[in-house]
């Protein structure tokens, strides 16, 4: 018996050691589309990438026949993945798809569900209590479901549901700071020009609303705090939909939005694993406005030097403050202090950056800064355009001089 | 300074200099004499105003409502349409055109023989001229928040108490029943022993994005309206707007530290001391001029363990604006016009003879006047409108800095962290240097 125990624990520790060395691409997720009401031949590479750039996942596609094609042949092998990411609106899968796709839950598998994907399947009452609110469903899938102040309202009030008002900016409220989705991320912030999904009804089993907008009356919405990013279980499976992500024919702010990337990537980590690993990135939106990546990738340190570096007053101040957003959270000690300060001291001496660009850059290092700073920052007192701001800074610090 | 007889003078003087023996103050409007039900002359507050934007001339009204008691002579302002619109108001008040204007501070503080003078100017300015004003001997009724930094602050406290002047800080619910009231059953007990306090502040401002730079209007000195801060050129940005860019204030923050704040450490006890250790965090703008945090979430903790988080109120649990005590029997929240409590019998008690009675104003401007006839400590003097900003102040060197740190409030150290120690004090533009502690 002892013996036992001895191996049992020692078999648990290889596995804890084995998981932790495992690094990589190592999370299988299947995106499904083929038929959607928008446009899923530009979001549905976009989105591959997207989960790939988190280094976790590998990412294939299935894409289904045309709408009114022979969906017998739609047969997806959902039990190889851990993860079905569904940007998928369009015909009923077959009777064996559908029983396999339940099954695949069931047992513990992770489905997101995009935008339109809540447009699927009315008739179908499994995957209506799998989303938990949608479109197209009416009173005998289950009640409306929003926010009034900060408590949940169940409304059993006859009727069909979805709709939006007109595409518009809107604040994203975290209603759950806690859950391994939205862990982090701030109480408020604006999302990229988007469809504001309202009036959605469904099952509501299981469910859990992570995060609402306020659909204003003036743009066509309902007045009221509509659901954004819902989370349920199935089975043993966890069920992230997020109502983002309206993609226009380029993309568009819709899904640029760092907002809609960030909880898109940590809720399919959610839904596959039940836990999220992902850091909250610097250009995550705030209350203060928009983070929109128009080339889907996030901002690195030298990325933002270069654009501080091309800083003119007419030109956006979001990578200076993403600077100071790194500095604060990573600046915690003289050394780490230093390793930004090098950074920016080599873009004190860039003859090619711009007089700005180097304001700001005074400006941060008179409160962060070290010796290192100092003899560059003596050499600006000749130059007349930076002459204030390096003094500014020197009197920081060095204040006995 | 030594030849300028005034009222005061005169008031200190008279114990020894026999009464038919002294001489009249220098300037005597004609209006000044005779006036029905107004003092005489040498016993009405000969004063002036510098800063008479738009809470300049509102204090300024608030003054010249006491008529029988002031007389202005004199208004400074580095916009001419304000002190033009300024001099109108105290001309009609005294009726003649006698009213001087200038637009330096300097030579207003100069030139002019006055009593007591009132200020309302951009944060920014407020270390500089406060010092000046109070180094002439002048009683100064001040706007809040006391300074941009502890530094500036510092300088004020120190100059108002080295030359013996009366001070009055614009923190005028301090002036008012409920809030008095709400201090009054906080501190004594009313809801038992404090444990934790939610002071709710106005959420952040909107953007301007960047306007194009414009030339300057005529009636506007920009250099002089900049002065220590750093040179920009003018983009329009300028009266009520200031208060959203980091150069000349911290936003709702500092704009509010001076009143809920200030009650709320009024309430405990705490109005001449302030906590030991902040961290905070807020959320900055991406785009355009204005930098100041549009959302902003401060811890902090008293030396007796009471802990107090000062946010702009959509962040807190309750949503409430205003300073909420949490006790062990209850809690109270104050808001303007608002003032309530987990039960309201508490707002019932009656607080007895021998219990601790906050100090008592019912007018803040009347008060002011009556300080500087008895020489009195004012409802809201310096030192506290110095700790009360404080607050404010060390909570944005927290969410700048991203660090939690220990201040020392008796040495007004910040404890073991040389780089937020930085952010006390923000270096002056030449010419101007630091006013001296």
């Amino acid at each position: 018996m002892k013996k036992y125990s001895f191996l049992a624990i020692a078999c648990v520790i290889m596995l804890a050691l084995f998981s932790a060395c495992k690094s990589g691409a190592d999370h299988r997720a299947l995106i499904i589309t083929g038929q959607n009401n928008h446009n899923w031949k530009v979001t549905t590479p976009i989105f591959k990438v997207l989960l790939e750039q988190t280094g976790i996942f590998s990412v294939d596609v299935a894409v289904s026949p045309d709408k009114g094609g022979d969906m017998n042949k739609f047969t997806p092998k959902f039990s190889n993945y851990e993860v079905i990411v569904l940007n998928y609106s369009g015909d009923s899968w077959s009777e064996k798809t559908k029983s396999e796709f339940i099954e695949f839950v069931k047992n513990g598998g992770g489905v997101v569900v995009v935008h339109a994907a809540d447009n699927s399947f009315p008739d179908w009452p499994a995957y209506s209590e799998m989303i938990g609110l949608g479109w197209g469903r009416t009173e005998k899938d289950g009640p409306f479901v929003y926010f009034k102040g900060d408590k949940m309202v169940i409304d059993t009030t006859a009727g069909p549901s979805g709709g939006h008002g007109e595409r518009q900016e809107f604040t994203v409220r975290t209603r759950n700071t806690q859950h391994p989705i939205t862990k982090g991320l701030p109480p408020r912030w604006m999302h990229g020009k988007d469809e504001l999904y309202s009036k959605l009804r469904g099952p509501a089993k299981n469910m859990e609303i992570l995060a609402t907008a306020f659909a204003p009356p003036g743009k066509g919405g309902t007045g009221r705090d509509e659901p954004i990013l819902i989370v349920t279980n199935y089975g043993k499976g966890r069920i992230f939909h997020t109502v983002l992500g309206h993609g226009d024919v380029d993309g568009g702010p819709a899904i640029q939005c760092a907002g809609f990337i960030v909880t898109l990537q940590r809720g399919t980590e959610w839904a596959a694993t039940g836990q999220v690993t992902q850091k909250v990135p610097y250009d995550f939106p705030t209350a203060a406005g928009t983070s929109l990546r128009v080339n889907y990738q996030e901002m690195t340190l030298e990325d933002d030097l270069i654009k501080i570096g091309g800083y003119d007053i007419t030109k956006s101040t979001k990578y200076f403050v993403d600077l100071q957003s790194r500095i604060r959270a990573e600046g915690t000690t003289p050394e780490k202090r230093q390793q930004f300060e090098h950074f920016m001291i080599e873009l004190l001496e860039n003859k090619a950056a711009t007089d700005e660009g180097k304001k700001l850059i005074l400006r941060e290092l008179s409160w962060m800064g070290s010796d290192l700073s100092i003899p560059v920052i003596t050499k600006l007192l000749q130059n007349p355009a930076l002459k204030d701001d390096a003094k500014f800074a020197l009197a920081r610090l060095q204040p006995t001089k | 300074m030594t030849d300028k007889s005034t009222r005061r003078d005169f008031l200190k003087k008279s114990t020894a200099i026999s009464a038919g023996a002294f001489l009249l103050p220098q300037i005597i409007p004609s209006t000044a004499l005779g006036m029905g039900g107004k003092l005489p002359p040498s016993d009405r507050i000969i004063m002036g105003a510098i800063g008479v934007g738009s809470q300049g001339t509102g204090n300024m009204g608030t003054f010249l409502e006491h008529i029988k008691e002031v007389q202005f002579v004199a208004v400074c302002d580095v916009d001419s349409n304000h002190s033009k619109n300024a001099k109108g108001l105290v001309d009609a008040a005294n009726k003649n055109s006698d009213c001087r204007t200038y637009s330096d501070y300097r030579e207003f503080l100069e030139k002019e023989k006055l009593d007591a003078v009132c200020i309302a100017l951009p944060d920014h300015w407020h270390g500089l001229i406060y010092s000046a004003a109070a180094n002439k001997k002048l009683d100064i009724y001040g706007e809040k928040p006391l300074a941009r930094t502890i530094y500036d602050g510092r300088a004020i406290v120190s100059a108002v108490k080295r030359n013996n002047i009366v001070w009055q800080t614009g923190s005028w619910q301090r002036s008012t029943p409920n809030f008095h009231r709400a201090v009054e059953l906080v501190l004594n007990g009313r809801i038992g022993k404090v444990t934790r306090i939610e002071v709710g502040l106005p959420d952040g401002n909107k953007g301007v994005g960047t306007p194009p730079i414009k030339e300057v209007p005529a009636n506007l000195d920009w250099e002089m309206w900049l002065g220590p801060a750093p040179k920009v050129p003018f983009r329009g940005v300028v009266h009520w707007q200031w208060r959203w860019i980091l150069d000349y204030s911290g936003g709702q923050l500092t704009d509010w530290a001076g009143h809920h704040i200030d009650i709320a450490q009024w309430g405990i006890g705490m109005e001449r001391s302030g906590p030991v250790e902040f961290s905070g965090e807020g959320v900055y703008p991406r785009e355009g001029l204005f930098n100041v945090p549009v959302e902003y979430n401060i811890n902090c903790k008293y030396a007796n363990g009471i802990e107090m988080r000062v946010a702009n109120s959509s962040q807190l649990p309750t949503k409430n604006g205003g300073a909420t005590w949490y006790g062990e029997k209850g809690w109270i929240n104050v808001d303007r016009g608002r003032l309530i409590a987990s039960d309201p019998k508490i707002l019932e008690e009656v607080i007895g003879e021998n219990e601790i009675h906050p100090y008592k104003s019912i007018n803040h401007v009347g008060n002011f006047l009556e300080c500087v006839k008895s020489r009195g400590e004012t409802v809201a003097p310096v030192e506290i409108a110095h700790r009360s900003i404080s607050v404010g102040l060390l909570g944005e060197i927290a969410m700048t800095t991203g660090q939690k740190f220990q201040w020392d409030p008796v040495k007004e150290e910040i404890i073991g962290n040389p780089v937020a120690s930085r952010l006390l004090v923000r270096p002056y533009r030449e010419p101007w240097e630091l006013p001296k502690i």
